[in-house]
């Protein structure tokens, strides 16, 4: 996907707009976005065009060689709308810049207007006689009732309008009042919605031409209209209007953003993928919304890598590129990209957060420290620095003080989703149940796609001994996850727990093929006869076998689970690490867990679940008469020293028995 | 800067972990726990040995060691280590330590750390035991949790579990810059050391990132990297507590201002202490007073005021006004320090502060006994009562209360007033005893100044000098390092003032000379300072008969009398006022000033012994004109009265005027009798001048007892030998106070007896050694 100079130069054209119509209408964040994309394409010598190539292009060239305040408007119509209200607008912008969002909308909608566009569709909508002038159905009644929507562009309108929008927010927040306090419920509402929502049908009400189709805006209302459909859940309606926005313009990044929230599964991606339009933000748009799914194969590592070479040094592509290797779980690979991606903007705070969740993985502490010294250095008071300073107060085992960072966290944002699940981890390492679920209930209620506050939930109420509870939960992470192996253990784990051991041992043997999965170089087939695995869920396996009478299986089971302990030497090229947990609840020993089965090739050696298992295969050997064998592993078992007490006591019963029963049996 | 960790504090705790690791060779133990403790401990044991310039040594102590780790240095460099390389010392072992904290998670293990140095509780040995882990082998160093360095170690971590994120980042840095000054010497030593050793991250993040390892040290380090001039310095909160109240506990002890080195350091930690206590307020307010600024002193006052009021309610109100009140009185406004003083005493009776109110009864009495002019309307309505009561009242609540210095300074205060209303010595002693029976056993180092002063004066009273002059330097020798320093100089003026009755000016300027410089920064003791040299030099020069000079003096002196706070020095000056008259001959003048001051002295119903110098002075002045028979009554009334208080310097020159007033009526005998008698005891007074006018009136009195004689008989001639003996006596003891004009008088005095004795060989060396006087005086004048 190479352009040449002259794509490339349109490009930088479309990308400065984007900056521009973007800033104008305060959309501060997909603004940055667009402009970071601008300034990580290489720099191109414009002498090197030659001159009728730039006048045939008079569009763009003029796009890329004016530095204009505003972007000018191509249709004429909005055009001359926008150059009338221009003083108005100016003023609502600064408006807006100061926050002052409420005063901002009434420049252009006044509280009497406002009313007059929504009420007189509520009494018509509620008495019965209506007026005569507009039907009373709501979908295709025309706003001719009341006051019309004021002659303004579509940038004022929108300007007006997302101010309204974004006061109601603060309302929202500030109603709120502490983070997790008696208001903080979830509860509240932004009471706006509704006075945006329906300015908003009215007015594209009054632009459907005869034959119920739209007149196509300029994008911007559109995607406004469909953000609030999706605040107000109205999923499918919203990925209508914000798929148009994108086809009306499609360097808005927030809008893609508003659809990467709407689509929670991989099906829902491809098929709003084949609704967009072709464009290089789709692809992006794409990369992005598999990452979010925790999606990760060559397909999208090869399209992550075309669009590098476009913009070899963009913040927001070496982020996904670094979250890629995360999800595929090479934590190596995704620390050193994000260590590059902070070498090139140190003063980036953006994804920074998820930074510091590898670096606690992989318990790298004197980084982390640094990371959060940086952080901090840089802004205390933003929602990353938070996270990060409090993931570090995690691994010191400061619980409190790690809490009180999320906290600070989730009061400066409080949709940020890592703050909320990272806090539940906390509250259960505080043993505060009730506040640990509450924490992963409201991020599971910011975004439905985190496992790891789905599987927090389900740990949580497993504490509490409500597997039933438990279950489901476990259920919606392994859904959210199904390759991975330890959300499929405690599926399997709680169903062994609920007695459902036939359950429990499919999931079980899920978790041992995922597990595999990874460590066979994500290849299903090669590994999955060669049943390596974890031998705590092999014997998990067996003991569920077991216990249903399934002797054989449970034996076959077991064998495998002390085979474990010298591994196959067919494999025995090592993988570095290749098996982390980015486990919820934080365990502290999960260096000491990882290392141990990092050297899971060479065989994990004696662990205490070999040794059970020995210790049960001992057994089975007694019950089966078979003396020789029970000697030989309860010999073992002394040598491993491992419960030792019991396994002499074993060998005596062993002698004892061969000398009683050894006459006979010769 | 954080509440109370700095690096210099994390240098000390990495001190201690060395000390325990056993690294401190046995030789080097003592240095290094007593530089520990020293910094750990507040009060200074050895304050002792301690002079007035070394007292301040604690704060500057303090002060570097936050600023520069070079203390450090000095300490260890000379000791070796006991344990690594052979031949490397101690220094290099500690600085090896601190560079081992070479990332920000280091710092939060060094702390975490910092629990194993210490001995475990019962509880964590009882859960080792369970665990099965072995208690520690006895021969470990452990610091016992309540020992000083247990609680500091104790104290350090919680303090660092406390800090914020970013007040811990502070720290961090402030500990990387801290040591830098170290890298010098540690890269020579090291070889592996590289610039960025300061932080491991950036060292091993230098291969991975390259170059933009700068970017991301100066995004991480700001502008500590680049050597700012006006970087802040890492103090503590705590620091500045510790200084501030070590600072107004010297200025409270001693009475001095702080060194000016000392203010610039501290000025600048406060600059940088990120939260600034109210009582550095206090402390500028103190400092303000001290140096004599009226109008500062009284902004700072109300700031300090200000600034406390808010979290306390009104319950400390009363020590706010006895401050302002204390302050007015200071700067010579009674009337508002007075007003300020009653509402003191009536806000602490309301909030039941008896210690604050029996001080503020204590210092009414003091300032009504020193400015009656002020209180004399009070004294009708107020509560206070008349003196003596109010005493007697102060002293049973003190001895209630058991407030010890009240109740010793309301015995030295009866003691006083007895001295001073001339009654019993003996009452006035047994005060005094009693007083210093307090002092001693409840060990009250900073009173024993006044109680010797008070010692000094009762030894002066009875015309014992030599014992006066003994306690004057036993209080200079033993007691003044503990004593505000008021006391040193009021002290060392009076033995000044003993030496230049002998005539030895020099040597008393000299004492006076040698007083600290610094302590005399202060407002109030410089100008007492200023004033008594005045005094000794024109006591000089009235003695030299330099008169102009003595004038000119005299007009500085005069001048600031309506502002002096010490009435004896007031009294001083105006009685070399009255001698200045007199040399110059305007003796009409001078009478009328000495009857002024006997009218204000009995309004005023003051010291005893005033009057009786007054008395004498007006007898004298009445001898000079001639009419010695005038001053009969005034002498008798005098010597009557010296003598029923024990007034004893002053009933000889009373007894001496008797004499002379005798011999004038031609009574030589009974007045040869007399001076007799007193002559031997008044030599025990060291006065010269008072001897020699004795010994003058004895010569006089022989010479008219000769003219009684036959003449040309051995008896006239005997007596005129005798006289000529007292006179050159009273030459002699003239001349040591090197007074010309008596020298020359008596001389002429040696002369004419000499002529009249017909031995004209000796007139005339006399009247020549006379014209060398007057040629020598003149000589002096110039």
């Amino acid at each position: 996907m190479s352009l040449n100079d002259r794509e490339r130069f349109q490009l930088r054209g479309a990308l400065q707009e984007a900056v521009l119509k973007c800033s104008e209408r305060c959309l501060y964040q997909s603004a940055k976005w667009a402009a970071e994309l601008l300034n990580s394409i290489p720099e191109v010598d414009i002498s090197s065009l030659d001159s009728s190539q730039l006048r045939d292009d008079r569009g763009y060239a003029s796009a890329v060689m004016a530095s204009a305040v505003l972007a000018p408007n191509t249709d004429p119509e909005e055009a001359v709308l926008e150059a009338r209200d221009i003083g108005r607008y100016l003023l609502a912008k600064s408006l807006f810049d100061c926050r002052e969002y409420d005063r901002c909308a009434a420049v252009f909608l006044p509280e009497a207007t406002l009313t007059g566009i929504i009420s007189p569709r509520d009494t018509s909508a509620t008495t019965p006689k209506g007026k005569g002038k507009g039907k009373a159905t709501v979908g295709t009644s025309k706003p001719n009732n009341g006051q019309t929507i004021p002659k303004i562009s579509q940038r004022s309108l929108f300007l007006a309008l997302y101010a309204k929008f974004l006061s109601g927010e603060k309302r929202k927040d500030e109603d709120a009042e502490m983070v997790m306090g008696p208001q903080d419920l979830g509860t509240c509402k932004n009471k706006q919605l509704t006075t945006v929502s329906r300015v908003l049908e009215a007015w594209f009400e009054s632009r459907k031409t005869e034959d119920g189709d739209f007149v196509d805006g300029q994008g911007w209302l559109e995607y406004l209209y469909g953000m609030i459909l999706a605040k107000e859940k109205n999923d499918e309606l919203a990925l209508y209007w914000l798929v148009r926005s994108v086809h009306l313009f499609p360097m808005n990044w927030g809008c893609w953003l508003e659809m990467s929230a709407l689509i929670t599964r991989v099906d829902d991606l491809n098929r709003v993928m084949s609704r967009v339009p072709e464009h290089i933000v789709s692809f992006m748009f794409h990369i992005y919304t598999s990452l979010e799914l925790y999606q990760h194969d060559a397909n999208l590592a090869s399209s992550l890598d075309k669009l590098l070479y476009i913009f070899p040094s963009s913040s927001f592509l070496l982020t996904c590129n670094a979250l890629l290797s995360y999800h595929a779980k090479d934590l190596v690979a995704a620390e050193q990209n994000f260590s590059h991606l902070l070498s090139v903007h140190p003063y980036r705070l953006d994804s920074l957060d998820h930074y510091s969740n590898i670096l606690y993985v992989m318990n790298a502490r004197p980084k982390l420290a640094f990371l959060a010294h940086l952080c901090s250095n840089v802004d205390k008071f933003r929602p990353e620095s938070c996270v990060v300073i409090g993931n570090y107060y995690s691994l010191l085992s400061l619980h409190e003080k790690a809490v009180q960072y999320f906290r600070r966290a989730l009061t400066l944002d409080r949709a940020c989703l890592s703050a909320w699940t990272l806090m539940g981890h906390e509250y259960v390492e505080l043993k505060n149940t009730h506040a640990a679920i509450e924490s992963y209930r409201r991020a599971v209620d910011v975004n439905r796609r985190d496992y790891r506050a789905w599987y927090g939930l389900g740990q949580t109420y497993e504490v509490l001994e409500m597997h039933a509870y438990a279950l489901w939960y476990y259920k919606k992470a392994a859904g959210l996850r199904p390759w991975d192996g330890k959300m499929w253990m405690a599926v399997g784990s709680c169903l062994q727990r609920m007695g459902r051991n036939q359950d429990g041992i499919k999931a079980l043997k899920r978790a041992l093929l995922a597990d595999s999965y990874y460590e066979a170089g994500n290849s299903l087939e090669g590994a999955a006869d060669s049943m390596r695995g974890d031998p705590e869920i092999l014997l998990q396996i067996a003991g569920m076998y077991d216990n249903l009478g399934e002797f054989e299986n449970a034996k076959a089971y077991m064998e495998m689970c002390v085979a474990q302990e010298i591994g196959s030497p067919g494999e025995s090229q090592s993988e570095s690490i290749t098996i982390h947990h980015d486990s919820p609840g934080g365990d502290s020993d999960d260096g000491g867990d990882g290392a141990s089965r990092g050297a899971g090739t060479e065989g994990t050696g004696v662990t205490a679940a070999t040794s059970k298992a020995r210790m049960w295969l001992a057994r089975f050997a007694m019950r089966t008469e078979d003396y020789a064998t029970a000697n030989r592993l309860a010999n073992e078992l002394c040598q491993d020293g491992v419960e030792v007490e019991e396994a002499k006591a074993l060998i005596r019963e062993v002698r004892s028995r061969m000398e009683s029963g050894g006459p006979g049996a010769s | 800067m954080s509440r109370f960790l700095n690096p210099a504090k994390i240098g000390l705790l990495a001190l201690i972990e060395l000390y325990t690791n056993k690294t401190v060779p046995t030789s080097a133990i003592l240095d290094v726990l007593s530089f520990i403790t020293s910094h750990l401990i507040d009060n200074d044991i050895s304050s002792s040995a301690l002079s007035s310039s070394d007292r301040w040594r604690r704060a500057e102590r303090t002060v570097s060691l936050v600023i520069s780790i070079s203390d450090f240095e000095k300490v260890l460099t000379p000791h070796t280590a006991a344990s690594g390389i052979p031949g490397r010392n101690l220094w290099y072992v500690f600085v090896q330590k601190l560079w081992k904290i070479d990332s920000l998670h280091a710092l939060h293990d060094f702390f975490d750390n910092c629990s194993t140095l210490l001995a475990k509780t019962k509880e964590e040995l009882r859960r080792d035991a369970e665990m099965g882990i072995p208690s520690p082998a006895p021969d470990i160093i452990q610091l016992s949790r309540n020992s000083p360095f247990g609680a500091f170690v104790r104290r350090s971590q919680l303090e660092f579990t406390r800090l914020r994120f970013h007040d811990a980042i502070e720290l961090w840095k402030g500990f990387v810059k801290y040591r830098q000054t170290t890298a010098a010497y540690y890269r020579k030593k090291t070889p592996a050391f590289q610039r960025l050793s300061f932080d491991d991250v950036l060292l091993t993040g230098e291969r991975e990132w390259g170059p933009a390892v700068e970017a991301l040290a100066s995004v991480a380090y700001g502008d500590m990297l680049r050597d700012d001039p006006n970087a802040t310095m890492p103090v503590s909160t705590d620091d500045i507590e510790k200084l501030l109240e070590f600072q107004i506990d010297q200025m409270q002890k001693y009475g001095n201002r702080i060194p000016l080195e000392i203010r610039h350091q501290f000025h600048d930690l406060v600059m940088d202490s990120y939260m600034v206590p109210s009582l550095s307020h206090y402390l500028s307010y103190l400092e303000a007073w001290r140096a004599g600024d009226y109008a500062t002193s009284f902004d700072y006052l109300h700031r300090y005021f200000d600034y406390t009021m808010q979290n306390r309610d009104r319950s400390f109100y009363q020590y706010a006004l006895m401050n302002l009140a204390v302050l007015q009185a200071d700067f010579g406004c009674h009337k508002e320090a007075i007003a300020a003083m009653l509402e003191t005493v009536s806000t602490a009776r309301e909030n039941r502060d008896l210690t604050c109110l029996n001080f503020a009864l204590n210092w009414l009495f003091h300032f009504g006994r020193a400015h009656p002019e002020v209180t004399k309307e009070l004294e009708s309505k107020s509560q206070l009562g008349t003196g003596k009561e109010s005493l007697a009242f102060l002293r049973s609540r003190a001895k209630e209360t058991g407030t010890w210095s009240l109740w010793s300074s309301a015995l030295m205060s009866e003691a006083k007033m007895c001295l001073s209303n001339g009654e019993s010595v003996a009452t006035a002693l047994e005060h005094l005893v009693r007083s210093s029976q307090i002092l001693v056993e409840r060990n009250m180092k900073g009173m024993v100044g006044s109680q010797l002063s008070i010692n000094i004066a009762l030894w002066d009273r009875l015309g014992v000098t030599y014992l006066s002059a003994t306690t004057c330097e036993v209080f200079l020798q033993c007691h003044a390092r503990h004593s505000i320093f008021d006391d040193e100089l009021k002290v060392t003026s009076r033995q000044a003032s003993m030496l230049a009755l002998k005539g030895k000016y020099d040597e008393a300027l000299e004492k006076l000379e040698r007083l600290d410089a610094d302590s005399l920064r202060a407002w109030k003791p410089s100008q007492y300072w200023h004033k008594f040299r005045g005094i000794i030099k024109l006591r000089r020069d009235l003695h030299h008969n330099n008169l102009d000079g003595a004038e000119l003096l005299l007009s500085q002196l005069l001048q600031s009398k309506a502002d002096d706070l010490e009435p004896d020095i007031a009294f001083v000056i105006d009685t070399l006022h009255v001698d200045c008259l007199v040399r110059r001959g305007n003796i009409e003048v001078a009478f009328t000033k000495v009857e002024k001051m006997v009218a204000e002295l009995r309004d005023e119903n003051k010291d005893i012994a005033l009057r009786v110098r007054l008395l004498l002075l007006k007898a004298e002045l009445l001898d000079k004109c001639g009419r010695p028979q005038k001053a009969f009554t005034i002498v008798v009334r005098a010597a009557n009265i010296a003598w029923r208080a024990r007034l004893i310097p002053y009933l000889w020159p009373a007894i001496g005027a008797i004499a002379n007033i005798l011999s004038s009526l031609g009574e030589f005998e009974p007045a040869i009798e007399l001076l007799h008698a007193v002559l031997p005891r008044s030599l025990e007074c060291e006065n010269s001048a008072m001897t020699a006018r004795l010994y003058s009136h004895l010569g006089d009195a022989n010479v008219g007892l000769a003219g009684r004689m036959p003449p040309k008989s051995n008896k006239r001639r005997e007596y005129l030998m005798k006289g000529v003996d007292a006179i050159e006596k009273a030459f002699n003891h003239y001349s040591s106070v090197e007074d010309i004009n008596k020298q020359c008088e008596m001389m002429a005095k040696k002369a004419t007896i000499m002529k009249v004795a017909q031995d004209y060989v000796l007139a005339n060396d006399y009247a020549s050694v006379y014209l060398d006087l007057r040629k020598a005086a003149a000589q002096l004048k110039i």
